[in-house]
């Protein structure tokens, strides 16, 4: 079962590799110590062999047995008198050590190093005093003679011996004797033991760092997330002004956190500009609502001349009518939003379309006593006649709404390279420099008050169908001298 | 009670101002900032209701330059319904909110809120001797009984009413009670408070000769 958090994934991870080295290490480092202990003590049985194997003189040879036969079980016909070493009718063959080797071995120390000298034929010749006493240790004995029968072709055969916690060395002497030391390895094998218990520790120890190191490291890698994740989640609460604390900027997750932010951002701001559009829209339909009902209420009050209600009725119509415009204006929009309306794409003279345009608005600039100059040169280009006459149409009916009285109007169409440029400006009072970025905005309106029933859309509405075209549109304006509308189109 | 309409979409002003002279209002209108507060400035109005968005000048602004010079209670009218908006328009100096669309009944009962408020008056109900005065519902109860009064007649009574004690001048009274578009006939004020008095008796209105008029 392995666990869904990355974090416990990368811990359970690093944890066996830490294991697997610990333990390879702690082995290796057991058996170092090992084989340097057991070695120092072989070296020790080895010296005591040879010394043991220089100062023994073995007994005189005794009748038939010089045939080296060794040991094993003798033939009875053969040494009928080689029975129970106790049994040897010739006095007992005596051997003292050396007095410079005596030191070599101890007395009754069980742990210190002791000896026996065996016969050819197995009889025990001599022994130190503190040889252990141990069925096993003959048991031994007779295993590492039956091992050390197998090299009898090597000089100086020797065969090593290990039981329970002693450890000794068989040594066959060219006379046919066996030679045998040994020791206790009690305090080596604690000491071994203890070692292990220090490497057990240690590495414990250093497993246990590394866990908590590990979850430190891993912990802090993955603040980051956390902080990614608990912004997330606030903003999927609705929360867009939430933002992901980046403290490390650097790291691959500080980098995704300052994706993640802007992206965040972008997503703010494209809310706050749908929320603003939207009270906007409701905002505009507030006041023609306003004039339906009060009007209706009041002239609902008590009874009225037809002439009364004729008057209501108009005055609610000219409210709907406002309504029905601004919801069509919306409606343009949200389809060039989300790219539906689809442009046509045919030839056409695009001076011909701008001259109707003039022609449409002739009346309105009349009644006003502006002037329109034009400037037309014949231009064919590609796109949809219908709706950049639209375009025309709106800048021209701005050109004349926001002149001066008995102002000009001048329309001016010409080639610049393989770009179709309308001109249009009016000597009215100018956009401040302060509104210019914001003439393109929707609901965006010089004079702040709804002076000719004009939503502010007009010009959204242009800039979005002339960008539709793969054009582009611009203002500039200089106060008290009047405004000029630019509109570049790809021919 | 004269009140001022500031506002700018003609049609919302024409019947806004015709609904409130049929409740018995004189009724002043101004369709831009800047003539609305001359008149504001220039007339002691019971009410005005204020338009935040006009051309020329913004409600905010002849809110804060009227609040310089004058008391009057205002009421303003907005599209603008976030509370950030209406906290401000409280701020600064608006007496009430009202946000567009709204229904006629609740602006006539919020001005008239603004009226009784601005006299000191809490309930609608003025009781004087006999005579109870119904500011809701715009009647005068003469001994429990209905008395039948002009929209004219009515105003005159709760405006004496209201500054119940104090001698209200004839000038006064035509500021609050005619509008600007009324020719003021010297004698209308004396027609009036003669009728009134053949309705509710002759001691219901005191005459300060030379001052004017006065409910004890």
């Amino acid at each position: 079962m392995i666990p869904k958090s990355i974090k416990w994934r990368l811990q359970i991870w690093y944890g066996l590799i830490l294991v697997v080295v610990l333990t390879g290490f702690g082995f290796t480092a057991y058996q170092l110590e090992r084989g340097r202990l057991l070695g120092r003590i072989d070296d020790e049985l080895h010296r005591r062999v040879g010394i043991l194997a220089n100062v023994f003189h073995p007994p005189p040879p005794r009748g038939p047995d010089e045939n080296g036969q060794p040991f094993g079980r003798p033939s009875p016909g053969q040494f009928p008198d080689d029975g129970p070493p106790g049994q040897d009718p010739r006095p007992p063959f005596e051997f003292h050590l050396p007095p410079d080797a005596a030191g070599l071995f101890g007395t009754n120390d069980p742990n210190d190093f002791y000896f026996i000298l065996e016969g050819r034929n197995g009889n025990e010749l001599a022994r130190s005093d503190n040889v252990p006493q141990s069925e096993v240790d003959f048991q031994h004995r007779f295993n590492a003679r039956k091992q050390i029968s197998n090299l009898d072709n090597l000089p100086a055969p020797r065969a090593s011996l290990n039981f329970q916690d002693n450890r000794g060395i068989f040594e066959r002497l060219p006379s046919g004797e066996t030679i045998y030391v040994g020791c206790s390895v009690l305090p080596e094998s604690r000491e071994l033991k203890m070692t292990k218990l220090k490497l057990a520790g240690f590495g414990g120890i250093i497993l246990l760092f590394g866990f908590a190191g590990g979850w430190w490291f891993v912990s802090r890698a993955l603040r980051p997330i956390e902080n990614i994740s608990a912004a997330a989640v606030k903003i999927s609460a609705g929360d867009l002004s939430q933002r992901i604390n980046v403290a490390e900027a650097e790291s691959e997750l500080g980098k995704l956190a300052s994706v993640l932010n802007s992206t965040f951002a972008r997503l703010d701001a494209a809310f706050a500009q749908q929320k603003q559009f939207a009270s906007d829209a409701a905002h505009e339909l507030r006041t023609p609502i306003s004039v339906m009902l009060t009007q209706a209420q009041t002239a609902l009050n008590r009874e009225r001349t037809a002439p009364e209600y004729r008057e209501t009725l108009e005055a609610c119509q000219r409210a709907a009518q406002r309504m029905r415009k601004l919801i069509s204006a919306l409606l343009e929009l949200a389809r060039l939003d989300a790219g539906q309306e689809q442009m046509k794409r045919l030839r056409f003279d695009f001076s011909r379309t701008v001259a109707d345009g003039v022609e449409l608005v002739k009346p309105l600039a009349e009644e006003r006593g502006v002037k329109i100059f034009t400037e037309l040169s014949p231009l064919e280009i590609t796109g949809d006649a219908e709706r950049l006459a639209q375009v025309a149409t709106n800048l021209l009916t701005n050109a004349i709404q926001y002149n001066k009285p008995e102002g000009e109007v001048r329309v001016t169409l010409a080639s610049q390279g393989d770009l179709a440029v309308l001109t249009v400006s009016d000597t009215g009072p100018g956009i401040p420099a302060e509104d210019l970025p914001r003439v393109f905005e929707r609901f965006y309106r010089g004079d702040k008050s709804r002076t000719g029933g004009n939503a502010g859309l007009g010009l959204a509405i242009s800039k979005a169908l002339v960008e539709a075209h793969g054009g582009a549109i611009e203002v500039s304006s200089k106060e008290n001298a009047g405004t000029t509308f630019t509109v570049r189109l790809p021919c | 009670m004269r009140i001022l309409i500031v506002e700018d979409e003609p049609d919302l002003l024409r019947s806004l101002a015709q609904a409130l002279r049929e409740e018995g209002y004189a009724v002043d209108t101004a369709n831009n900032g800047e003539d609305g507060l001359f008149n504001a400035e220039g007339c002691d109005y019971d009410a005005i209701v204020l338009d935040v968005m006009l051309p020329k000048m913004d409600g905010w602004e002849i809110l804060k330059r009227l609040r310089k010079t004058k008391k009057t209670p205002v009421l303003m009218l907005t599209a603008r319904d976030q509370s950030r908006d209406r906290v401000r328009g409280l701020d600064t100096g608006a007496d009430d909110y009202v946000v567009k669309p709204f229904d006629l009944s609740e602006l006539f009962a919020r001005l008239r809120a603004l009226i009784r408020r601005s006299a000191n008056k809490t309930t609608n109900v003025i009781e004087i001797g006999n005579v109870k005065i119904d500011t809701a519902a715009r009647h005068v109860l003469l001994k429990e009984k209905p008395v039948e009064l002009t929209a004219r007649e009515y105003s005159l009574v709760e405006f004496l009413a209201l500054h119940r004690g104090e001698v209200v001048t004839r000038t006064q009274l035509y500021e609050h009670l005619f509008d600007e578009n009324e020719s003021s006939l010297s004698n209308l004020l004396d027609v009036h408070v003669s009728n009134i008095r053949k309705k509710l008796g002759a001691e219901f209105i005191a005459t300060r000769r030379g001052h004017g008029y006065c409910i004890e």
